[in-house]
């Protein structure tokens, strides 16, 4: 196995054929083929997953946390995605989901949908007392946030300084958790289950606080075949309904995992709803170069149709979508989460970053600046003699990067089996 | 010389493109960014040349962005072949705008191109001809603006 540190996607070289699917569909150009294997380049990779999606030989992988990491814990909590509804037969229905966790071994299973109901009307409240600047934009999908650091420093301060529901629950469980239980709060696992591949760098590495309340992730991937296994075993009279009755379940908060559920919560503000990683680029390009001051609340998730696109889910998204949408409609719209339910937990700032985000820098083509013009003027002559075919036969996604990669001293212009062919 | 050192790059653009607006001043940012320029310098020149091209798209028949970068300062020159402006101080008024409805429904034309280019460069010269074409021409120190 093949990964950059810090980073959860990684090669199974055994499975990886070197063809040159992945490199085309990464939005970053941050994978080469070298020696016929993929690689990933840590300072590029923003873990969107589009690799996974994309590689035929499901040779990409992503490290999430692992049912024997679990047994750390004294009491385990699961906090699913509420996609994980999505991946069941139609007549399957939340609480046996839920239940089905528990069977598996979760002492406790906490419903997230009436805390992202909770996230949109703190959203609320912070974009009517902050008029300026705008468009401000969401925190939910971890790769956005990445990618801003990443490609738009700029737009940092953009970011809405609330913490996603993922971790509010996992706040809120923290603070409660270790008195009624009476254990220490590292006998306490709480552990989210996922359909994506990034939320495991949003633990590890948060960007807005020192340490992240959940303790790890495990994909829906992952977890599936246990979860089928433990449907079949579970009957009604082992469905624990008095622990997730009807009115817990948030119409508004079930309809998050789809493109446009956050903001559909935010009915007093303008706001755009974007998914697919291309077009949060395209978009996000658009802000940067001062457009859309008018649009007060930008969702981004770089998953095709938002979370139900998740490369780690089992489903596809459309039949997700359709079971999600389905159980929204029979949900209450509202579960009336108000901030002061959450009683004497939730202070003031309670959902709010602990610092803001910071940019990450980027590689330059050179630290110094003379060089790096230089390096630029090169890599264009080098570009005008390369066939401009953005073949990968290189191992790099398309010419630019070749010749980019040749400036940097990585590469070579005989690597193109095109030039070579020509010159010969 | 270290003094002639200069990346040139020269893009072109043609009137009423507005499936691909915004490519070039995108292509632009990315770059400078690569160079190491610092962020809000960056951000300056991706709006005012944004605003460049948009001008060109709008009101022109064809244009051409010619981008300078040095160790002390980007340039940025916008030549098109259009319409011209018979009265630049009347054009540099923000508000001002000759943008037809279309234009508007599509989000620009509120007339503050100009003004919002001479905001964000920190040297900024128009010439024009009417009947003939408009050149922009606008500087970014590469340290901040210059005092």
């Amino acid at each position: 196995m093949s990964r950059s540190p810090d980073h959860p996607i990684r090669v199974n070289l055994e499975k990886c054929g070197g063809c040159v699917h992945c490199l085309t569909a990464c939005p970053t150009r941050a994978i080469r083929v070298r020696d016929n294997k993929a690689q990933v380049l840590g300072d590029l990779c923003i873990d969107c997953g589009e690799c996974i999606r994309y590689c035929p030989n499901d040779a990409i992988e992503s490290r999430t946390t692992s049912f024997s990491d679990l047994r750390a814990f004294r009491y385990k909590v699961a906090i699913p995605a509420t996609v994980l509804y999505g991946q069941f037969g139609n007549d399957t229905t939340p609480n046996e989901v839920l239940s089905a966790l528990r069977h598996e071994g979760f002492d406790q299973v906490f419903e997230l949908s009436s805390i992202c109901e909770l996230y949109a009307s703190a959203a609320e409240e912070y974009l009517a007392a902050h008029p300026q600047p705008r468009p401000l934009i969401s925190t939910t999908c971890p790769v956005v946030v990445r990618l801003i650091q990443r490609r738009y420093p700029s737009l940092c301060g953009l970011i809405v300084p609330i913490e996603p529901p993922r971790e509010i629950a996992a706040k809120i469980l923290r603070a409660t958790l270790p008195g009624v239980l009476k254990l220490a709060p590292e006998e306490i696992g709480l552990i989210h289950i996922t359909p994506c591949p990034a939320k495991i760098v949003s633990i590890n590495r948060p960007a807005t606080m020192a340490k992240s309340y959940l303790d790890g992730a495990i994909s829906i991937r992952d977890i599936y075949p246990r979860l089928l296994q433990a449907l079949k075993k579970i009957d009604e009279s082992t469905i624990m309904h008095h622990l997730f009755p009807a009115n817990v379940f948030s119409g508004l908060g079930l309809g998050w995992s789809l493109s446009g559920g956050e903001t559909r919560g935010l009915k007093k503000h303008r706001t755009i709803a974007v998914s697919g990683v291309r077009d949060t680029i395209r978009v996000l390009d658009q802000v940067e170069a001062g457009q859309l001051k008018d649009v007060d609340y930008l969702e981004c998730m770089v998953c095709p149709d938002g979370c139900v696109g998740g490369p780690l889910a089992v489903e596809n998204r459309f039949i997700t979508k359709s079971r999600i949408l389905r159980l929204v409609s029979m949900a209450s719209e509202k579960v009336g989460v108000e901030r002061a339910d959450f009683g004497p937990f939730v202070r003031e700032n309670f959902l709010s970053f602990q610092h803001p985000v910071k940019p990450i820098e980027v590689p330059l083509l050179d630290p110094d600046p003379v060089e790096a013009i230089r390096k630029a003027t090169r890599r264009d002559e080098l570009l005008r003699l390369l066939p401009g075919k953005d073949c990968g036969a290189c191992g790099a996604p398309d010419c630019l990067t070749l010749a980019e990669d040749i400036v940097r001293g990585l590469a070579d212009l005989d690597d193109c089996p095109l030039f070579r062919k020509e010159i010969r | 010389m270290e003094e002639d050192l200069c990346y040139r790059q020269e893009y072109s653009l043609k009137g009423g493109e507005f499936a691909r607006a915004g490519e070039v001043s995108r292509r632009i940012k990315d770059l400078l960014k690569e160079l190491g320029l610092d962020v809000q310098v960056v951000r300056r020149a991706a709006i005012a040349s944004f605003e460049a091209e948009m001008n060109v798209i709008m009101y022109a028949f064809q244009g051409t962005v010619r981008l300078a970068v040095t160790p002390a300062d980007v340039t940025i020159i916008v030549d098109d072949h259009g319409p011209g402006i018979p009265d630049i101080e009347l054009a540099m008024t923000e508000g001002y705008s000759t943008a037809t409805r279309e234009m508007r429904e599509l989000g620009f034309g509120a007339g503050m191109g100009l003004p919002n280019i001479k905001r964000n460069a920190d040297v900024f010269r128009i010439v024009s001809e009417p009947g003939r074409g408009t050149r922009l021409e606008m500087t970014f120190a590469r340290d901040g603006r210059p005092s």
